[in-house]
Order: C-alpha cells, then structure tokens, then sequence
C-alpha cells in the first residue's frame, strides 16, 4: 500500500510565472514519456516479476516515480498560480487553461490526454525489463 | 571517472560488468559492481544519483542553482540517499558494505526526521496524533514552495 510523506523528494520554489513553460513541463507529467507512465508502467509490470529482486526494484522504482509526478506537478502549479488574463491568453497555455485552468491534469504538450497506451505491460520479464530501459533512455 | 579497478574484474568501480557467455538475441546492461564511488547526501540530491558513475547530465544540461541548506533539505538529502541505497540493494542484497551504509543513512534519517517533525510538524497522517490537534492539516502543503523549513 502507499504511505504520503508530506515533502517533495526534491525542493521546488519558483517565484515568477511562466505559462509557456508550463505548457512544455505538462508533458513531463502526463506524456509518454513523463512520470505517469513510468510510475504506472513499474507499478503495473511488478506483479508479473518471477523474482523477489524485481517485485522490490519495480516497486520502489514505481514508488519513486509517484515522488517525480509530484514534483512536476508542483513546478506547473508553481508556474501557473496568479495568472492575468493576458498573461494566459498570450501564451500556449491558453488551450490548457480552458479546460482545466490552474489545475494539474495529466495531457501531453500537444494536448492528447494520458494514455495506457503510452506504457507496455507484457507480463514477460526481459520484455517489460527491455521496455522499461527504453521508456527511461526516452524520458532522458 | 573512477579509475580504481577491481582486482576481481579489472572493470573500474564506474563500469559495469557483462556475462562471458550469454543467450543470443537478449539484450544484457552491465552489471553495477560492489564498491563503487559515492557522492555525498548533499551531492547525491543535487546531482539527482548518489553514483557518480551513474551521473549523466543531460547534453545541454545548464548548471542547477545550489540547493539551500535548511533542515527539510537536509532531511530530503538523507532519504534520497536511503531510497537510492534501497534500489541498489534491491539487486545487490549480498553487498555487506552497502547494507551498513544503509543502515547508517536509515538511522541519520530516522533521527532528522523526529527532529524535523517536532518542530514542523507531522510528515504522515498519522504523526497528526502526536500532536494537540489533527495538525496533518496544517500549511504549508509541499507543492505550495513555502516549505521554508
């Protein structure tokens, strides 16, 4: 089960807006290669792991990832929190902004909602293994 | 780089090790060996890897601002050093050396977090029963950037 531990792994203070980063950062969050899909991928691929050593590495690691999701999504909230009217509407924020404003909502850049297809789940080991390493090269 | 190498392998301590004979068609990552080369906790958390020989900065990677020492950094320091020794050990669970180092940094962090909660608050729902009231509540929540700690 998951216990919240009320701290970011990694700190994140950002001072000034910046809505046309966040329509960027968006997709570290929601894209194919961004947190949910690695934090679904190894959380999704542990249960068929034929070993102890991988039912521990892809839970911690998915575990981790869950951390990073969290961070990204406190660097969009931090960038988009106190917006104008201008400010968003000048930016290519403004298409996020009007179905979801100032929340975090899992999208790719372009705009495509997450999807499970992003990830591959095959309940073989040196598949999802071999997978994992690419998603992780991708996400680099 | 690294340049002690190990007299087992004669791999430097920031390389891996890979099979003599393997299977066709599989594809193999070398093997992290024992003994590698470790960064402090502070390092480790701004480099994002308590490995140097697993430190990749991306290619136009621009230099991070430092991280500020505060407790919660200090705090967040020790358990990125405790999560990254548990991944190692996850696949290194014979590494005596590196067990007691986790043992260590599990006792540093286990202390720096009674420190830091009795003056900041609980870090778990639960820790809210330690407290006079169900302080869990309480502000600032983490992804505000007011955990000035």
């Amino acid at each position: 089960m998951f216990i919240y531990d009320k701290k970011l792994e990694y700190p994140v203070k950002i001072r000034n807006s910046n809505p046309r980063l966040a329509s960027i950062i968006i997709s570290q969050y929601g894209g194919p290669d961004g947190e949910m899909s690695a934090s679904l991928r190894y959380l999704s691929q542990r249960y068929a792991m034929p070993y102890p050593e991988l039912e521990g590495l892809l839970t911690d690691i998915g575990t981790e990832e869950l951390a990073h999701l969290e961070i990204i999504a406190s660097i969009v909230h931090q960038l988009t929190r106190n917006l104008t009217d201008e400010q968003v509407e000048q930016s290519p924020f403004a298409t996020y902004f009007v179905d979801h404003t100032a929340g975090i909502y899992p999208t790719t850049a372009s705009g495509f909602p997450w999807s499970a297809a992003f990830i591959g789940v095959k309940g073989d080991v040196i598949c999802d293994l071999t997978e994992d390493m690419a998603a992780d090269a991708a996400s680099m | 780089m690294n340049q002690e190498r190990t007299q087992q392998t004669g791999c430097s301590t920031d390389q891996g090790t890979l099979p003599s004979c393997a299977p066709l068609a599989v594809p193999y990552v070398p093997f992290q060996q024992t003994g590698a080369a470790k960064y402090s906790a502070q390092e480790a958390l701004a480099q994002g890897t308590l490995f140097p020989g697993l430190d990749l900065p991306f290619h136009l990677m621009v230099d991070g601002a430092e991280v500020p020492k505060t407790p919660l950094t200090e705090l967040q320091a020790l358990c990125f050093v405790v999560t990254e020794l548990g991944l190692y050990l996850d696949t290194h669970k014979n590494d005596q050396e590196a067990f007691r180092l986790f043992q260590k940094y599990v006792a540093m962090e286990q202390t720096a977090r009674a420190s830091y909660e009795e003056q900041y608050g609980p870090l778990q729902q639960t820790g809210a029963a330690a407290t006079e009231c169900y302080s869990w509540l309480c502000e600032p929540w983490p992804w505000n950037g007011q955990q000035e700690a």
